[in-house]
């Protein structure tokens, strides 16, 4: 074979080494970042606009001013982009040294639990954030050597809350004549009123997060903490045949048969569930805090305001998205002193008048009452230990198992056949855990 | 005479430039071969390394030997997947294929004859257009459509008094697969007028002509005169289209999510939920591989009869 022929075959060699020693290096302990020392590299994937977005970019003016020196380089991503590469950015050399990321086992658990983030456990005492966090918002901070959240080190730290709640139109309230319910019967009242008009009285989205997050509350609203704890932490038997669960389910498909939840929202997306609230299609969803800030910008026409699901001690919510730190950062003390930024009253403030739910409980100088209202309800749950967290963290498929079980339902499928599907993946991925 | 003899042997100037000639040819194949091992060959040993194997896509991974295979076998919802595949098999290859032999048929023979060949052109245009945008643009405008409170489609049938015939087509199992295939049909059917109407154009006309006199009908010729000229170019769009549908990822992901409940799970999307939501490499991993496994299958069937038939 002619040489030269021979050295390209050899760089080809080289090449298909190369690129399989790249590929197959992900379960190794990766290098350290070559950033220079005096760069702080910020990843997050809140949009702008949004109050997190605000109030983080107080906290890098901040950072700033306390680090005259530092270059701050901050880079936008989107959640696809991080959920889906999370592992090979950070196994690579070219990692962030802060970063926003999902709370929960499958994603902050998992990369704690394979070495990927740095234990922030030091950091939390010499800053006081094991103080400023309550305990309820630090279940999602730390976990425990098997990925589990609630126990063991710290690994993130959220500087907002988020929990569920009903989001309501004030003006066909009034126009209607209906009192803002407190008690499940009310609400069935009212939700009864609005179906003799031809309304559809709760928003909702199949083919998204809400259907099943109607499921959980009416699920909760039967349920004891030690269940949640059970649920959500694998700290005993579930049985999803239960007393609660077996009512949510009928009480979920009667919702859907009487026309409370439109029985066409199978196909639509939260967003389009969001809409059907802002147009006064329908006079209340059942959704995140998250949207608060959204609805404050774009909801001229009507006055709006929110109330916690009626007759639950036992809510869903928990901390927010979590600061994390690379194990492979390379600066380290900057991200933790970022991180304390996060936490400081102009940010937390600036969270709280943008339509986010902040850590502290603090409503002074709030400025907007609606916002007061969000932050006083959360502090209702959180303060009674009624933190549920959210149905789809047990295990990773459990999103894509209780959404399609979910549009089953108001399909009008078996109850029973949903409840089996939904205890054997449950299982499966507990069992699965050892 | 002497021409004859002083001409080199067969193939001496090959035998004698043989090992020279080799090493060329090797040196250009040599980018392709480095792309097709790095695109291809490299991530298609990986995919079905892992495939035997427990990982959530960080850290070690676990040898599970047959495990996720084994689970394949008594997943109702791969299998489920599997059938829905063979469906959009139907809407992507086997439908498009047989209204497009019609169409590009009609545009050739007829449109092109009675009012003028650019006609014919800007009706096939018109026809091939959908397969100009991107899938996902597509399969966007489609869920707008069909929504089932905004979307035009409902909409107008409320305006037109055909409010009982609105219907949240894509939200309902007995009509979810059946609205994505619809869907399908209309956008691959541009793909195989454009081939056939290209075959058309290198058939003998004196064929057509001499069964016209003989009293063949339109069908007649079409069936039995042209179809058998075009033969292979109806192989390579039912191969090509047959490829496509089993590995039909985009239209899944924008405009069901494989939903309601499982209605168009498809493996290709049922891999990547495994692969990015489930955490289950190994698992995707194997559905992945199998797909691969009946794709080339499939492809080596085609040619196999394809080189039958046009031998």
């Amino acid at each position: 074979m002619p040489r030269k022929t021979t050295g390209l075959l050899a760089a080809a060699v080289v090449a298909l080494a190369g690129t399989l020693a790249a590929c197959g290096s992900s379960g190794g302990s990766g290098g350290t970042s070559s950033s220079s020392s005096n760069v702080l590299k910020v990843w997050w994937y809140e949009g702008n606009g949004s109050a997190y977005q605000i109030a983080w970019d107080q906290a890098i003016k901040d950072f700033k001013k306390q680090h005259p020196g530092v270059t701050v380089q901050f880079s936008l991503k989107s959640f696809n982009q991080m959920q889906q590469n999370a592992s090979m950015i950070l196994n690579s050399s070219d990692v962030p040294d802060v970063m926003e990321y999902n709370k929960g086992d499958a994603t902050t658990g998992l990369l704690s639990k394979e070495g990927l983030l740095t234990d922030l456990t030091p950091e939390a005492t010499k800053y006081g954030w094991d103080k400023l966090l309550s305990p309820g918002l630090q279940v999602t901070a730390r976990y425990s050597p098997k990925g589990v959240m609630g126990s063991g080190d710290w690994y993130g730290v959220s500087d907002y809350a988020e929990y569920l709640t009903v989001y309501y139109n004030k003006d066909m309230f009034a126009k209607y004549g209906l009192p803002v319910p407190t008690t499940m019967a009310q609400l069935t009242s009212d939700m009864g009123t609005f179906v003799k008009n031809g309304i559809t009285p709760f928003a909702n989205a199949g083919d998204d997060y809400m259907a099943m997050q109607y499921l959980y509350e009416m699920e909760l609203s039967q349920s004891t903490p030690q269940d949640v704890q059970n649920y959500e932490r694998y700290t005993g038997a579930v049985n999803f045949h239960d007393a609660a669960w077996t009512n949510a389910v009928a009480t979920f498909q009667d919702w859907v048969r009487k026309g409370y939840i439109a029985k066409n929202s199978v196909s639509l997306t939260a967003t389009q569930a969001g809409n059907d609230f802002e147009t006064g299609k329908s006079p209340m969803m059942l959704s995140g805090s998250w949207w608060a800030g959204t609805f404050e910008s774009e909801i001229k026409n009507f006055t709006w305001g929110t109330f916690l699901w009626p007759g639950n001690t036992l809510n869903a919510g928990s901390g927010g998205n979590l600061f994390v730190v690379p194990k492979n950062a390379a600066n380290k003390t900057l991200a933790y002193d970022f991180i304390n930024d996060t936490l400081q009253p102009d940010v937390q403030k600036l969270l709280a008048n943008n339509g986010a739910v902040p850590i502290s409980d603090s409503t002074a100088g709030v400025t907007n009452p609606l916002n007061a209202q969000l932050i006083q309800n959360f502090q209702t749950v959180a303060s009674s230990g009624g933190l549920a967290y959210y149905p789809d963290w047990p295990t990773p498929s459990f999103y894509n198992t209780l959404l399609a079980q979910t549009q089953d339902l108001m399909n009008g499928a078996s109850a029973n056949g949903v409840l089996s599907t939904l205890q054997t993946d449950y299982d499966q991925y507990v069992n699965s855990l050892g | 005479m002497t021409a004859i003899l002083s001409r080199p042997r067969p193939g001496a100037g090959v035998a004698n430039t043989g090992n020279r000639g080799a090493g060329a040819y090797l040196t250009y194949l040599l980018p392709a071969t480095v792309l097709f091992g790095v695109v291809i060959a490299v991530p298609l040993a990986m995919n079905v390394y892992n495939s035997f194997t427990n990982w959530t896509g960080v850290g070690p991974r676990q040898w599970a030997g047959l495990a996720n295979y084994r689970q394949l076998l008594h997943d109702s919802e791969f299998w489920a997947s599997m059938w829905h595949s063979l469906a959009l098999v139907a809407a992507m290859a086997v439908i498009p294929t047989v209204i497009g032999l019609f169409v590009a048929a009609a545009l050739f023979d007829v449109i092109a004859k009675r009012f003028s060949p650019r006609v014919a052109s800007l009706l096939r245009a018109c026809i091939y257009l959908p397969q100009v945008l991107p899938i996902i643009v597509a399969a966007i405008v489609w869920s707008w459509i069909l929504d089932p409170q905004y979307g035009a489609l409902n909409v107008a049938l409320r305006d037109a008094g055909l409010g009982f015939l609105a219907h949240d087509l894509l939200g309902d199992p007995h009509t979810a697969l059946l609205t994505v295939m619809a869907v399908l049909v209309w956008f691959q059917l541009g793909y195989p007028v454009v081939i056939f109407m290209a075959a058309l154009q290198r058939t003998d006309p004196a064929l057509g002509e001499a069964a016209e006199i003989d009293g063949a009908t339109w069908r007649q010729r079409l069936w039995l005169v042209t179809v058998p000229q075009i033969r292979p170019e109806i192989y390579v769009v039912l191969l090509t289209c047959t490829v496509a549908s089993l590995r039909a990822f985009g239209w899944i992901y924008a405009l069901t999510s494989g939903g309601p409940g499982v209605s168009t799970q498809v493996p290709s999307y049922y891999s990547y939920q495994s692969f990015f939501t489930n955490l289950d490499v190994g698992y995707g991993s194997a559905i992945a591989t199998v797909m691969t496994l009946i794709i080339v299958a499939v492809s080596v069937v085609f040619l196999w009869v394809q080189r039958r038939h046009t031998a």
